[in-house]
């Protein structure tokens, strides 16, 4: 049995903290890891990626091959597709929606985020948002770990765990910020793919997890049975969009009315 | 097999990077001090044994050296004087250590001596791809080769056992990949440092020629015993699956990949001989050759092995190829992708999504947002826009090496560490003017104040821009030897003019006072230095740290 993601991210944004929670997680639940990163000239504003396998053998390679990912968890959007070549094709991307424009050429974005949304199996949050929510900004990174956590082998609690024992030293505010960073970008992971296996279409799905300020305790049953409701219903793709145009964050409870 | 690993396990486990473990296993082989100079993918490896000395209270000296010379020199000295010394540097850091490098071969170690060369392939962080092994071979001291992470703690504390037994400097060559890569390690205790004692007869450290051809026919002698140990080394193993079966040759991470590629049972099926000890394992390269139809050199780097075995082709021996035939990429890193496509087993399909190309930028290392050399070079751009036509920029190495992209386009060359001083006095004698050159306050100590006392003596007619910005910041913030005042002394006593050394602020907001002193130093005939000071906005709070350490 094993497990290959890639992180993804820009200099700077904490993928590097990302892959080391994951590696110190899974040693502790017994996994064999590997997981190369990128130091260097690179980390100046660059694109930054790290690979993290898991296995219950020992594994090989410190790089992965193509097509054998089973997940991209990325911090930034573009940074998602860079490394979408890795993907199994019934591999899973994580990813915040929020631009990180420090390049002269940065794709359009309604284009760059048209061709995500096309990702079959996709969790899309306002990452960046959610984590000024929480309690700082800088928690970008842990939000989208929280939405990748349900997809990994790994308990919420092994990572959680790491999570505080990475941020002790910073003090109780932060651990706790990134605690609640974490359930929160779980929260919007566990919305994303109750609506899917409700048969909801992935694009309008994409949109309104982009748009959903996600709490740390996961959504309502009955509110998610709403959502159902609504985005599988006949106004439900004109609802997405519009929701995904208004670009604000709403309350996951409030459901867009019908136009 | 689906097994819990055993907690006394786990707990003696430590996640380390390859660098981090090659620190713990020169910590753990008792070395009295560490010298290195920052560079990718290396740096982590002093910094490590840095923090292990302070957490385990540990006497361990050590140094980031004002350049990989001085770094192994000073290695040198701890082995003369009888004990164990680690020198780290990258791969291009070797050639300004060639010297000592070459002759520390020739005169031996005395103390275990362990020199680890951090290669970069693909050259992520590097302006080559230049392949240690033949170093090791050139100075005919033995390398290990690890190919994990594990390997990278074990090999590093039998490389000085080796240093000590066979008395000569162990080479330990990393590549990237492993450097920066992470996986569990089990450390074992720690062996206490013995004391220093000196050799009893100085002879073979005293290379004068009389000395040296005797220190020379030792070390030509010392080859065979050298050869012994790398034909019974475990990691150099041969595995014969039957006569006349397709044979593979494979060095350190290379089987990483190979195992990912073909996985365990096919590769079964094939004559299989690992490396991971150099001098080449001769006879079991033999026995391989012997043994197989064909055989496929799978090495990280340069073609090294292969080019040896194959002799370029010229002996007939069964079919060899590798890198040099094409049947693995010239260039590059390695892969699994890449194993994949040269044993024939089809690469994975991956997920497609559509409209994928037209979207996917690519994202290049650039200035952070408010550098200082930015302004910097906003302002020399300025002032040399007015002047004669093509002005070409001689640069160095370090964050500034960026401003060569675009939108800057600000250096017109980036050679090696300290160059742009010595090409600018080659541009100017060449009849160029004006003559102009770019290099950093850390760069500037490793090797740039040679050049410029050369242009002192000859009062060449260049512009030497020394951008200060208190730190070495592309490794990551280690401490620069000379910046502020400390710095200008510097110029001024290697006998620059006071009146030509000019001092700016590069900020946004004084860029009209800059770019009015870099025309009045353009109108000098002659050489002038102009420093641009300002911190590094990124390391702002590692600067303000180093400077209360420095006053305190």
């Amino acid at each position: 049995m094993s497990f290959d993601l890639v992180l993804a991210g820009v200099g700077g944004q904490g993928v590097l903290s990302i892959a080391w929670v994951l590696d110190h997680a899974a040693h502790a639940e017994g996994w064999r890891v590997k997981q190369s990163e990128v130091h260097g000239m690179a980390q100046r504003g660059g694109a930054v990626s790290a690979c993290v396998r898991l296995s219950r053998q020992p594994v090989a390679s410190d790089l992965i091959a193509t097509g054998t990912a089973a997940l991209v968890v990325a911090v930034e959007p573009l940074e998602a597709l860079r490394y979408t070549t890795l993907l199994r094709p019934d591999g899973a991307l994580v990813t915040d929606v929020t631009p990180l424009v420090n390049i002269d050429h940065y794709p359009d974005q309604a284009a760059l985020l048209q061709v995500l949304f096309g990702a079959p199996h996709l969790v899309a949050l306002d990452a960046t948002r959610l984590a000024q929510a929480a309690g700082t900004p800088k928690a970008q990174n842990t939000v989208v770990l929280g939405a990748a956590s349900p997809l990994l082998p790994l308990p919420q609690a092994a990572l959680e765990a790491q999570l505080q024992a990475l941020f002790q030293a910073k003090g109780d505010r932060i651990v706790q910020a990134n605690l609640r960073a974490f359930r929160i970008g779980r929260a919007a992971s566990l919305f994303v793919h109750a609506l899917r296996d409700a048969g909801v279409p992935g694009d309008r799905i994409a949109q309104v997890s982009s748009r959903l300020a996600f709490g740390a305790e996961p959504v309502a049953d009955d509110t998610l049975r709403a959502w159902v409701g609504c985005l599988n219903g006949p106004q439900g793709q004109a609802a997405a969009q519009r929701l995904f145009a208004a670009t604000a964050l709403v309350s996951p409870t409030e459901l867009p009315l019908p136009p | 097999m689906d097994m819990p690993a055993d907690p006394a396990t786990l707990a003696d486990e430590q996640i380390l990077l390859g660098d981090e473990a090659v620190a713990r296993g020169a910590v753990d082989a008792g070395i009295s001090a560490a010298y290195a100079y920052p560079g990718t993918p290396s740096t982590e490896i002093f910094q490590t044994i840095q923090d292990q000395a302070r957490e385990r209270g540990l006497p361990i000296r050590g140094l980031w050296s004002s350049n990989e010379k001085v770094a192994l020199e000073e290695g040198a000295g701890v082995s003369y004087a009888g004990r164990r010394a680690l020198v780290s540097m990258k791969h291009v850091g070797l050639n300004v250590a060639a010297d000592p490098f070459m002759n520390l071969g020739v005169s031996g170690a005395h103390g275990g001596l362990v020199l680890v060369v951090a290669d970069d392939p693909s050259m992520h962080s590097s302006q080559n791809e230049q392949d240690s092994r033949f170093f090791a071979d050139f100075a005919m001291v033995p390398c290990l080769e690890p190919g994990d992470q594990q390997q990278c703690y074990d090999f590093t504390r039998e490389a000085f056992e080796l240093s000590e037994r066979l008395q000569t400097p162990v080479m330990l060559r990393l590549v990237t990949r492993l450097a920066h890569s992470r996986a569990a390690v089990r450390p074992a205790p720690r062996r206490e440092p013995g004391p220093p004692c000196w050799v009893p007869d100085p002879d073979r450290f005293t290379l004068v020629p009389a000395h040296a051809r005797r220190a020379y026919a030792a070390l030509v002698d010392k080859q065979p015993a050298l050869r012994a140990w790398s034909e019974a080394h475990a990691v150099n193993r041969l595995q014969i699956s039957g006569q006349g079966r397709p044979g593979i040759l494979v060095s350190g991470i290379g089987w990483n990949y190979l195992v990912e590629a073909l996985g365990e049972p096919r590769l079964a099926g094939f004559n299989v001989l690992r490396i991971g000890a150099y001098p080449l394992p001769v006879d079991r390269i033999r026995q391989l050759l012997d043994a197989s139809s064909e055989v496929t050199v799978v090495e990280e780097g340069y073609p090294f092995i292969e080019r040896q075995v194959a002799a370029l082709g010229l002996l007939r021996e069964p079919r060899i190829v590798g890198r040099l035939t094409g049947a693995l990429p010239r260039m590059g890193e390695l892969g699994p992708d890449a194993i994949k496509r040269c044993f024939g087993v089809p690469v994975a399909a991956a997920l497609q999504l559509p409209g994928l190309a037209q979207v996917l930028a690519p994202r290049p290392p650039r200035l952070c947002d408010k550098c200082p050399h930015t302004d910097a070079y906003i302002a020399l751009h300025e002032a040399i826009a007015e002047g004669a036509g093509d002005v070409r920029v001689m640069g160095d190495i370090g964050c500034y090496s960026l401003g060569a992209l675009e939108p800057l386009r600000a250096i017109h060359s980036c050679l090696c560490m300290g160059a742009s001083i010595g090409m600018a006095i080659g541009a100017a004698h060449a009849g160029m003017s004006p003559a102009l050159c770019v290099i950093g306050d850390g760069t500037f100590t490793h090797s740039g104040m040679a050049p410029l006392l050369d242009a002192v003596r000859d009062n060449t007619n260049i512009k030497v821009f020394i951008l200060d910005n208190a730190i070495v910041a592309m490794t990551g913030g280690q401490p620069a030897q000379a910046s502020d005042e400390q710095l200008v002394e510097l110029v001024a006593g290697l006998g620059v003019p006071r009146d030509r050394i000019r001092l700016v602020e590069p900020t946004h907001h004084k860029n009209a006072q800059t770019v009015a002193v870099i025309r009045e130093e353009l109108a000098h005939v002659g050489l002038s230095v102009i420093i641009a000071r300002r911190a590094c906005v990124t390391y702002a709070r590692e600067i303000k740290a180093l400077r209360r350490g420095a006053a305190a």
